[in-house]
């Protein structure tokens, strides 16, 4: 290992340990406000959450009244007024249906949005509605919280379709995720009662406290440092060089004989930018205010809103990851599946950062192009921004991919075979490294489910999981959720690389080609969003299968865990007695991380090794 | 669960759809482009660096630059059919060039450039280029390039801007920035401000 690789691993090892320790505070502040605790936020922001619940039909509710002044009021004649502890809580059934109608009137509200921009305010380009199975991928995309986007935000949305179409879902997507998470560890603290909260308080709750306040302090950084925020129209500008276009509108230059207009002008795009940036980093979304993403120095100007961009792509899934413990009442079972998660991101980001530093022979030409460290960035440029380097995009593509996230600093295109190769396994194993906000605590809880089934008949005992047992029901459900993103995943690979509109659509042709159809349907049904860009992405086939994709991959899953935070709800808790497997052992952390490379490995090697492999062998042939 | 509940659900569903959409996607805009208009004016509407009433760019999107008194930039993959002017004159924008590092198309790109780049800077000799003078960057528009890929131009620089090469070097370390705290990010120079002072026009 080369001591730019070393520095680099250091460097990103200091990153997640920064994120930690901020995720430790956050995940008993998530505990407070999500469980309607007394905080000091809530004395602040009680009063807009009380008026937000009373709007979505959350009884005169919450706790949150009633605790703030706990020994002032006699606890009996307060109870029928400020009903259950956490104020009209649902059963499983109801929560799945409260997530299937609030997703379903998330699309259609968004739908309506981009199809109509064309007449809507705020469009100061001048930009036409989109058609419809643009429209229906994008609204697919980001009401999963995938943010998958087959067209560039800059040449396409007007700032209405961004600031109040795709950036309100980046709120309430996580948010939801966050809800789910709640309902399952509801489900399981449960003593019986077979209640897993409200949704709609969930949500209220989860963008009030948490999205809303981070987003804002993180925005106002990102415009410090020069990201965009205006409803202003475009810059033009002058180009101190002119150039030219031939009569096909390729550019070429000034004095070229094919000139046949000269171009002395260019455009800087502008927007909501930074109010937007800040919410995609921060709930697991992903999708760029400008197809570029945060490669683009206009949405990710300096090394301080990398890094705090960066940081903010584990920050919830690893607080949430910690509030399981909190809310199970045994912290150890947090910090064992952070442990779980935290040697999956090191063996990912230690290979994507020494791919990248080892660049390619294509790319060394023979010693002619200089890739050491004096006076730039070793490794591998290529789709690399000069201000963030070589070590820093490969540690945000490994991050952005095992979390549920999909930004990009770096084009993945252009990233070496076994650096992409990395971030594919991360989304194909499902939202399990992290994952999304909420839907990552849950796929991890799936898999430890399964863990402790096989774990249990291996040494013979009934299967249980702090405190709960394990039947034939929840087994079902919990397999489902494992296995169900990468079926979908799989199914939209066969359909796009089978259908001839799904083959024409690669940049590339062969092992590439497959890799980025592949790739594709991996980002669309894992709910990550990244993209090989090379892929001709805006054509309705390859809309409809990854939408459909998108859909499918988050909402069966989702109702898999609800049935499974509901059955858990109903089993009465058992003590734990000497025969209790212990699941906060290393000996289980190592168990689960073994079962989920098996199930990653025998789900995805195959579609693997005819893409990402294949191109690896033939590189090196 | 009955019809009852599930339309009441249907009308927390929406009453927290149109609240989220207005707090979320109007109101936390505004105030964040208001305290932006307020407190950072010149960020917020794109870095624009402008002299005496000329807009000649924003100091975070990178142009092309290939005329001998120039620093040049990382090479772009422009475009000119995607936006256009008042007037409707083709504005120039650019793209990532999408290509895997380890393909031959790739390397034949890399060759090309290496000999333009080499084919300008006889003072080289067949010293190894800077990779960031022949790689398009992620968003095909990056506004810097690194300390040796600036470097390795000066010899031009001074030979077509009547320079001494101390004064080269002096314009390109006013336009560097370090990395953050020492480690975080890349020193980098901004190619636009390079070559404006060269223009004497900053």
């Amino acid at each position: 290992m080369s001591a730019t690789v070393g520095a680099a691993l250091v460097q990103a090892a200091a990153l997640v340990a920064l994120v930690l320790a901020c995720a430790l505070p956050l995940s008993g502040y998530l505990v407070n406000v999500m469980e309607g605790h007394p905080t000091p936020a809530r004395r602040l922001l009680g009063p807009v959450e009380r008026v937000a619940l009373r709007l979505v039909g959350v009884g005169a509710g919450s706790d949150a009244g009633a605790s703030a002044t706990p020994s002032a009021v006699p606890s009996a004649p307060a109870a029928p007024a400020s009903g259950e502890a956490a104020g009209d809580p649902m059963g499983w059934k109801r929560f799945l249906a409260s997530v299937l109608l609030f997703t379903a009137v998330g699309f259609a509200g968004l739908l309506a949005i981009l199809m109509g921009q064309g007449v809507l305010p705020a469009n100061p380009e001048g930009f036409p509605g989109l058609p419809f199975d643009t429209a229906f991928n994008l609204a697919a995309s980001f009401v999963t919280n995938t943010d998958w986007q087959p067209v560039a935000g800059e040449s396409s949305l007007s700032y209405f379709s961004q600031a109040v179409g795709l950036a309100v879902q980046n709120f309430l997507s996580p948010a939801a995720g966050i809800a789910v998470a709640f309902a399952l560890m509801r489900g399981i603290a449960a003593p019986g009662t077979g209640t897993v909260g409200n949704f709609f308080a969930d949500v209220v709750r989860a963008v009030l406290y948490v999205l809303l306040p981070l987003s804002l302090a993180l925005a106002l950084v990102g415009v410090w440092q020069g990201t965009p925020q205006t409803f202003q129209g475009y810059e033009t500008v002058q180009l101190l060089e002119p150039v030219a276009v031939d009569a096909d509108g390729n550019v070429v230059a000034a004095d070229d004989a094919a000139a046949v207009q000269t171009v002395t002008e260019a455009v800087v795009p502008l927007g909501p930018q930074a109010s937007q940036v800040s919410v995609k980093q921060l709930g697991t979304n992903g999708g760029g205010f400008n197809g570029a993403n945060s490669a683009s120095a206009l949405e990710n100007p300096t090394p301080l809103t990398n890094l705090l961009q960066c940081a903010a792509i584990p920050l919830l899934p690893f607080a949430l990851v910690l509030a399981f413990g909190r809310m199970v009442g045994d912290r150890r079972q947090g910090r064992a599946l952070m442990a779980a998660v935290l040697v999956l991101l090191a063996a990912g980001t230690a290979t994507v950062v020494a791919a990248e530093f080892a660049a390619t022979p294509q790319l060394a030409a023979g010693g002619a192009v200089y890739l050491g460290d004096l006076g730039q960035s070793a490794g591998n440029m290529a789709g690399k921004e000069v201000r963030i380097g070589v070590g820093e995009s490969a540690t945000w593509a490994a991050l952005t991919t095992a979390i549920a996230n999909g930004s990009s600093n770096a084009s993945l295109e252009a990233m070496t075979p076994v650096g992409t190769l990395a971030p594919l396994v991360f989304i194909g194993l499902g939202e399990v490294v992290g994952g999304g906000a909420g839907t990552g605590l849950a796929g991890l809880v799936g898999f430890t489910v399964l863990t402790v089934f096989i774990a249990s008949l291996m040494v013979g005992r009934s299967p249980e999981y702090l405190g709960k047992k394990i039947g034939p029901a929840e087994m079902r459900m919990a397999t489902i959720a494992v296995v169900a993103p990468a079926l979908v995943i799989l199914a939209g690979a066969t359909v796009l690389a089978l259908a001839p509109a799904g083959a024409a659509a690669t940049g590339e042709g062969g092992p590439f080609g497959f890799s980025e159809l592949l790739y594709a349907a991996t980002s669309a049904g894992g709910n990550n969003g990244s993209a090989l860009a090379g892929l001709d992405a805006n054509v309705p086939l390859v809309n409809y299968v990854l939408g459909a994709e998108m859909l499918l991959g988050r909402l069966v899953p989702i109702a898999a865990v609800l049935a499974l935070a509901g059955s858990l709800a109903e089993r009465a808790a058992q003590p734990a007695g000497a025969g209790t497997l212990s699941t906060a052992s290393p000996l289980f952390v190592g168990l689960l991380l073994v079962i989920i490379v098996l199930v990653g490995a025998l789900t995805l090697l195959p579609a693997l090794a005819l893409g990402p492999v294949a191109e690896a062998v033939a590189g090196a042939l | 669960m009955n019809g009852k509940t599930l339309m009441r659900t249907a009308g927390s569903a929406v009453a927290l759809f149109v609240a989220a959409t207005v707090l979320c996607g109007v109101v936390y805009p505004l105030v964040v482009t208001g305290v932006a208009a307020a407190a950072f004016p010149v960020q917020a509407t794109g870095s624009i660096i402008e002299v005496d009433g000329v807009k000649y760019g924003s100091a975070l999107v990178g142009q092309s630059f290939r005329d001998e008194g120039h620093l040049w930039g990382r090479p772009t993959v422009a475009d000119a059919t995607t936006f256009t002017g008042d007037d409707g004159q083709p504005l120039l924008w650019y793209g990532p060039e999408n290509l895997s590092p380890a393909s031959d198309a790739f390397a034949e790109r890399v060759a090309e450039r290496v000999a333009a780049v080499r084919a300008a800077h006889p003072d080289q000799g067949n010293a190894p280029v800077p990779s960031d003078l022949v790689t398009v960057s992620g968003s095909g528009f990056d506004p810097h390039i690194s300390p040796a890929a600036a470097e390795y131009q000066v010899g031009r620089l001074a030979a077509a801007t009547g320079r001494s090469e101390e004064e080269v070097r002096g314009i390109i370390r006013q336009c560097t920035e370090k990395p953050l705290l020492g480690a975080i990010g890349q020193s980098r120079v901004n190619v636009l401000k390079v070559n404006l002072m060269l223009d004497g026009i900053l």
